[in-house]
């Protein structure tokens, strides 16, 4: 559990002051200034953002820095689609919506960068929030948003969900919003920059209600991650800047699994409390070492450079874990109805 | 005073760029917002908004426009007297053909005006070499739901078409067709981060399009707007389209099924079956050629399209030569004088005059044995059916914008026009329009903005190399027969008789052209490989002595290496 300790070691590095807050102009929902960041609870570094914010006039050039990204897009949008679609059928859903899934439902998206899996999450329905700790993202990722009209509650031929922006952080809006405020819950590709990746998850985790899903995305850490993402991408390649990357952040999928067995993981409210609700693990056992699909799923995603495009492992393929996990791969996992 | 004139123009000048980029209250329109426009009504763009407008998701997630100058009305309210036919006519392969059933719209095609095509004979005008494809060269059972298919392809008029996908789409009417309204402009949208493409109509109206579709044929404006070069040339060459009439076959031969092509030092001339009495022409021959062919009297051109079939080479060029001079001195050869020449050249050749090469030939009673080998004799020529058009070798460097030009995207002629020889240029659309298709398809499953280079690339990686490969083909196929000299002409004859053993290549051949599916995909190019692989197999243990040939054979077999070529291509292209 070396993330545990990276984990401890930033524990107390200087926070983001997430004053800023800006909102894509259409949405109706207030925009409250975010109170100063809670210390000692904060997963952001504040050279990671640093490091963003000056990429992030690249976020929407899809041939530039960000091109494996844009790709890799549709391989989790995908997955999400599954997902949601497998529990709406698993918990009696009539009629599923195939065009809009997550039509009605609210989404978050940490960590949303320039907004690439937000567009994509309004198109599919979501009422969508995506929040960054660098407020040049959500610039760019604003400003990308109001040229396209689907994605303008104010469309006459509204189509999509509704889709707004703010600069804070994963905790800041926990503080603000309360916990259990969303439905589908996104983090992709952004565990493996923070320093807290305990607390990071504890915070995400907190957001989802009751019955709803957790997507997260990341890279595994294993001897194939460093080659293919640290030697081969950055430095071999220079298909990504240098030091986009730290391997020793990277998690692997068993990790991830272990937290959300664990019962103590994520905090009670005190709401909870009060009520007796037990905090019960949102996996309840591994088969095999493997969580059942209707509480948790890891897949691997694939870059295959002969076709340009990244794919989704399929489900139960042979040996996944070995080969299909051991580099990126995304996460799912539902918290449990009270 | 002057200086300050100057100014004041500069001035206003200025005021009016900046109403015109900088606030949308001050120009008058407000453009509309649409998904996809399609520049183009012809048989690619409609097939597009039909194929948009079949799915019920797509139908309800994306606004779709049409843009076409013309009066799609006239294609609506086609209605040709029984019997007569359009003189553009297209062999719509199996694929293609299964493409427009699933997307609803082949239903609406009037069956009884197309007709299935089982055979094609094709041979060297000079050596007579031969290759005859038909059906028994791809057995109907190794293609999966093709079985009800018994045809090679389907020989139908491009407005019979048409007229089918406007059908189709306005039993949908999901799709906005502007008819009757030209391009007059294309502009970038002045945003910061990138604006979309403004299309400008001549009717006033501004289009706001997040993908902008050239379906607009050769001298495509988006394909300008989107800066995207494309190389060719014009080949020396005329296509003379017509519809004839003759007599059908008797019931001793087989039915009006087959296609025939001769390749001709000037072009190869083709024969394609409508009805039982009524066949298709498409002869490229030489522009002066073809001009004073059309400005002779019917029967003149019938004779000659007779004699072109049959006669030899060498006679052929005389009587070109003939009608060329006495169109020139002013007293054009009627067809009486011709007829004559005609007969006096099948006597000097020792044709017989019961063989059927020879023009005076009995069309009644049991046919010579060589029938089946020659096209029926044409006795008419459809009024006004005649017309030629240049013929061109295009092809674009990108099929999707970038930069300045992003958001486009081409199809169809837009993006290549190719030789008609092989009667592919419609097909070869028709799978743009299906791999862009699912591209479209792909993007809105997962939430993708389909007017982006993420979204799109897939369809140019599928196309651009498989397009290649037929064009490059088709040209060389053209450039191999326009040799008249002796080892070509040789080398060339051995080859096609060579080719004529080959099944498997001809199966990979035929099986290349047209549409494939991404969907279907894996089986059928799977088979077309395994096939020509086979087939090239084959070639290096019966053709090590015929080098000269390789290079026009190794384009067709290419068919195969394209999978390998489209591995190289992605790998280079990052």
């Amino acid at each position: 559990m070396s993330f545990l300790r990276t984990a401890r070691r930033h524990l107390h590095r200087n926070p983001l002051r997430a004053t800023k807050c800006r909102e894509f102009p259409s949405s109706s929902k207030n925009a409250s200034t975010i109170a100063d960041a809670r210390n000692g609870t904060s997963s952001v570094n504040p050279d990671e953002i640093a490091h963003f914010s000056r990429l992030s006039q690249l976020w929407w050039d899809e041939r530039g820095e960000f091109g494996l990204l844009h790709k890799m897009n549709p391989v989790r949008m995908e997955f999400v689609r599954q997902k949601v679609l497998e529990m709406q059928r698993e918990d009696g859903f009539e009629a599923v919506n195939e065009a809009r899934p997550l039509e009605g439902l609210d989404v978050l998206d940490v960590g949303c960068g320039g907004g690439l899996l937000c567009e994509s999450l309004t198109r599919l329905g979501g009422n969508t929030l995506g929040i960054d700790a660098s407020g040049s993202n959500i610039a760019i990722a604003s400003l990308h948003a109001a040229a396209d009209p689907a994605l303008s509650s104010q469309s006459p031929q509204k189509r999509s969900g509704t889709l707004s922006y703010q600069h804070t952080s994963a905790e800041d809006l926990l503080a603000t919003r309360g916990p259990k405020s969303f439905d589908v819950v996104c983090s992709m590709e952004v565990i493996e920059h923070v320093d807290n990746p305990r607390t990071f998850l504890s915070n995400c985790a907190q957001l989802v209600k009751p019955g709803g899903h957790l997507f997260l995305s990341t890279i595994a850490r294993t001897p194939l991650s460093y080659f293919l993402t640290i030697f081969a991408a950055e430095q071999a390649l220079r298909l990504v800047t240098p030091g986009t990357h730290t391997w020793s952040k990277y998690i692997n999928p068993e990790e991830m699994t272990d937290f959300f067995l664990q019962s103590d993981s994520i905090p009670a409210t005190s709401e909870d409390a009060a009520r007796q609700v037990s905090s019960r693990p949102w996996i309840s056992r591994l088969y095999g070492g493997i969580p059942s699909r209707t509480e948790a799923e890891v897949r691997g995603m694939i870059y295959l450079p002969w076709k340009g495009e990244w794919t989704l492992v399929p489900r139960g393929a042979p040996g996944a874990s070995v080969w299909a996990e051991a580099c990126n791969y995304v996460f799912w996992v539902r918290r449990p109805f009270e | 005073m002057l200086s300050a004139n100057k100014h004041a123009l500069r001035l206003a000048r200025h005021a009016r760029n900046v109403g015109h980029t900088s606030s949308r209250a001050a120009s008058t329109v407000v453009p509309q917002e649409t998904d996809v426009v399609i520049v183009g009504g012809g048989p690619a763009g409609l097939a597009l908004a039909s194929a948009l407008s079949s799915q019920p998701i797509l139908r309800n997630t994306l606004k779709v426009s049409l843009v076409e100058a013309s009066d799609l009305d006239k294609v609506r309210g086609w209605a040709p007297p029984s019997g007569t036919y359009s003189n553009r006519v297209s062999s719509i392969t199996n694929a293609s053909q299964a493409f427009l059933g699933e997307i609803g719209a082949w239903a609406h095609v009037e069956e009884g005006r197309t007709c299935s095509m089982e055979e094609i004979q094709v041979w060297d005008g000079l050596s007579d070499a031969r290759v005859t494809f038909s059906m028994q060269d791809v057995l109907a059972s190794h293609l999966p739901g093709m079985e009800s298919l018994p045809q090679m392809a389907r020989l139908t008029e491009n407005l019979n078409l048409q007229r089918a996908l406007l059908r189709h789409l306005d039993s949908t009417s999901a799709v906005e067709l502007f008819d009757k309204v030209k391009v007059q402009s294309i502009q970038r949208e002045e945003r910061e981060g990138g604006g979309w493409p403004l299309v400008h109509l001549s009717d006033g109206r501004v289009l706001r399009a997040r993908l902008l579709v050239g379906a607009d044929g050769f001298n495509s404006p988006v394909r300008s707007y989107a800066g995207i070069q494309s190389y060719g040339w014009a080949y020396d060459t005329t296509a003379i389209v017509a519809t004839m009439f003759h007599h059908p076959r008797t019931s001793f031969q087989t039915p009006n099924t087959t296609a025939y092509q001769r390749f001709l030092p000037t072009g190869p001339i083709a024969f394609l079956p409508l009805s039982p009495t009524a066949s298709s022409l498409v002869w490229s021959t030489k522009p002066h050629l073809a001009k004073a062919l059309l400005s002779s009297e019917p029967g003149v051109l019938a004779s000659m399209i007779n004699a072109a079939f049959r006669l030899p080479e060498v006679s052929l060029r005389y009587l070109h030569n003939l009608i060329v001079d006495s169109a020139n001195t002013g007293s054009p050869l009627d067809a009486q004088q011709l007829r004559e020449e005609i007969s006096w050249r099948e006597r000097s050749h020792s044709i017989d005059s019961r063989s059927a090469y020879s023009l005076a030939a009995d069309t009644t009673g049991v046919p010579p044995v060589d029938a089946d080998a020659l096209p029926p004799l044409v006795t008419d020529i459809q009024p006004g059916s005649a017309a030629s058009f240049p013929l061109r070798f295009n092809h674009a460097d990108e099929y999707i914008g970038d930069g300045a030009g992003a958001r486009t995207v081409l199809v169809g002629d837009a993006a290549h026009t190719i030789h008609p020889l092989a009667g592919q240029g419609l097909n070869m659309g028709l799978g743009d329009v299906e791999a862009l298709f699912h591209c479209i398809q792909k993007a809105v499953h997962t939430g993708g903005d389909i007017g982006s280079r993420t979204a799109l690339l897939p369809y140019a990686r599928e196309r651009y190399f498989e397009n290649h490969i037929i064009m490059a083909a088709c040209d060389k196929l053209h450039k191999l027969y326009s040799f008249t000299s002796e080892p070509i002409v040789w080398a060339r004859s051995v080859g096609v008789e060579v080719l004529n053993e080959l099944d498997s290549v001809k199966a990979a051949l035929m099986l290349n052209a047209g549409s494939q599916s991404s969907r279907r995909g894996p089986s059928r190019t799977q088979l077309g490989a395994s096939f020509a692989a086979d087939g090239v197999e084959s070639l290096a243990r019966t053709m090590s002595g015929v080098r000269t040939l390789t290079e026009g054979v190794g384009n067709m077999v290419g068919a195969g290496v394209q999978s390998i070529l489209k591995g190289l291509s992605n790998s280079q292209r990052p």
